[in-house]
């Protein structure tokens, strides 16, 4: 067998292709960065520069790094995140593993609420052919109105009769995450072709066993499309849910926190740390994604 | 068994569309005997397929009566009284070959399901093959699956609908031979729809030659032809003269249009 190699070979060279491309993009984007921090930061380093004296060292060095700039430098951010979330404990309010955890849990919850109920929602549909009408143009209806509208609604409500904490941001999440879930799963349950159909037809096949043997083995690369989709606007909405709790806990409390205190690094920290969430969920959902196709002995 | 396994009296089917109605059948008279193999043949637009298919309970007549073991086709869908052959192999993907044989046995809940797999894959000649997915296998081996999953739960009728007519010709040959082997062997009742008058002449022992608009049964010839047949029949003058009928049947069929 000469061919293994060959391909392996091919995968590893494709594999590096890609690794300089990425480091290109990335380097532009620091590098673009660093230059609109200068003019960005100005109405603030300006005079502190002129004070010093000017000349291009103390442009670079007073624009990149003020404590309270209107942009941070890349630097700074790092920095910002190292203290973050490595010199300080998991479990102080200081951490943004602490935060980052409050709104990963509320994530996960909302995530999981969110697809079952998409599911759910989509199973209904495909099955009862007066709720496609019915029920459609609700579910669409219900995305078309800003979630910052009423969030804050929903976690008065149902903090008025006892709802606090990891729930009210839960439900937020499901709420925004269940529709990508419902519209690619009625494509997934409704992808099985007329033939595959009329077989269970010949065979006196019952609702159940169609959608369990036929329908929803069929959908399940539509589901995953609709996962990853899904856990990320689950992560906003968590992030969205914790801006009016009054900022206790969580990416959403970091950002608001910044934003009273002017803390532009530390909102950008927290912003990052909300993007490293979100990355690693959708990787996770892709991770899961090829290991279910290939126990389903997809085409490799 | 007692009288014809499927019985078509005067049966008609017209399909209303948004200009003017189709007769897709019209009058169909049919009696198809046990141990049968019966061939539809005709261009398309001759109802060849939709008449396999009311026979199937998946379309239904407008007119006329058809029984199916005596019942109607509805009755013996339930009863589960067929195996169908689509045009295409229509395997579910995310199955192994043995898991796509095996789905009507999971569905109609019968035993010595492993053995039934076995025995089918057998017949087809795809043993050793069980573990495969379809992709991984040719378009003959597909259709072959196909067949013996229409074969797993041991129907007396087998319902083809232009099963090889997706494949090339020495494919398509080879399994032809098959097939007839298996129906001599099986002795189940077979009805086979081709547009390929020497595909229809090598199998059946009767060819029923159809004509479009509408579509209609023009002639049903019995063939006589010994049960197992080989390849090389087809160079006897009984199969030409066979082969001639048929064609001849056809030409008097399209003489209507225009």
């Amino acid at each position: 067998m000469s061919a293994a190699p060959a391909i392996a070979a091919r995968t590893v060279a494709r594999e590096k292709g890609n690794a300089f491309p990425v480091t290109v993009v990335c380097l532009c984007i620091l590098l673009a960065w660093y230059i609109a921090a200068i003019p960005m930061n100005w109405v603030i380093t300006g005079p502190k520069i002129d004070a010093a004296g000017g000349g291009l060292a103390n442009v670079l060095s007073f624009s990149w790094n003020d404590a309270r700039p209107v942009i941070p430098a890349p630097h700074q951010i790092a920095a910002e995140l190292w203290k973050s979330v490595f010199t300080v404990a998991p479990w102080s309010v200081k951490s943004l593993l602490y935060h980052g955890w409050v709104t990963l849990s509320s994530t996960l919850l909302g995530f999981v609420l969110g697809s079952l109920l998409g599911v759910a929602l989509a199973i209904a549909i495909v099955h009862v052919k007066f709720l496609a009408k019915s029920l459609m143009p609700w579910i669409i209806a219900s995305q078309t109105i800003p979630i910052l509208a009423i969030a804050p609604m929903v976690i008065v409500v149902l903090g008025s009769i006892g709802f606090t904490g990891l729930v009210p941001k839960s439900l937020i999440s499901m709420y925004l995450c269940f529709f990508p879930v419902t519209i690619g799963m009625v494509k997934g349950l409704t992808s099985p072709e007329v033939m595959q159909l009329d077989l269970m037809r010949t065979y006196h096949a019952s609702v159940n066993q169609v959608l369990w043997k036929l329908r929803f083995p069929a959908s399940v690369p539509f589901l995953f499309t609709s996962l990853k989709v899904a856990v990320a606007i689950a992560l906003t909405g968590a992030i969205v849910g914790e801006l009016p709790t009054g900022a206790i806990a969580g990416i959403g409390a970091r950002l608001l926190q910044g934003s009273y205190y002017g803390q532009t690094v530390q909102i950008w920290a927290a912003l990052f740390m909300g993007s490293f969430l979100a990355a690693a969920l959708v990787w996770l959902v892709g991770v899961a994604e090829r290991f279910t196709l290939r126990r389903m002995g997809v085409k490799p | 068994m007692a009288g014809p396994v499927i019985s078509a009296r005067e049966l008609s089917l017209v399909f209303q569309t948004a200009d003017a109605p189709v007769y897709a059948l019209s009058k169909v008279n049919l009696e198809v005997e046990d141990g049968d193999f019966v061939s539809f043949i005709g261009p398309s637009g001759c109802g060849k397929t939709t008449l396999l298919r009311v026979i199937a309970d998946l379309e239904q007549a407008t007119s006329g009566s058809i029984t199916v073991n005596g019942m109607t086709p509805q009755e013996a869908r339930l009863k589960r009284a067929y195996g169908y052959v689509f045009q295409a192999p229509a395997l579910y993907p995310w199955r192994t070959v043995e898991r796509n044989v095996g789905l009507p046995l999971e569905i109609m809940g019968l035993d010595n399901a492993s053995e039934r797999i076995a025995r089918n894959l057998e017949l087809v000649n795809l043993k050793g093959f069980e573990k495969k997915y379809p992709w991984q296998l040719s378009g003959g081996m597909q259709q072959r699956v196909s067949i013996a999953r229409a074969l797993a739960f041991d129907p007396k009728l087998l319902l083809m609908d232009e099963p090889f007519g997706a494949l090339d010709e020495i494919v398509r040959d080879k399994l032809n031979q098959q097939l007839l082997e298996l129906w001599d062997r099986t002795k189940k009742t077979v009805v086979f729809v081709t547009h390929s008058i020497p595909e229809a002449v090598f199998l059946s022992s009767k060819i029923v030659v159809m004509s479009p608009r509408p579509g209609r049964i023009i002639d049903v010839i019995d063939t006589n032809l010994p049960r197992n047949r080989t390849l090389d029949i087809r160079e006897t003058p009984e199969f030409l003269a066979l082969a001639h009928r048929v064609r001849e049947g056809l030409k008097a069929g399209h003489s209507y249009e225009d």
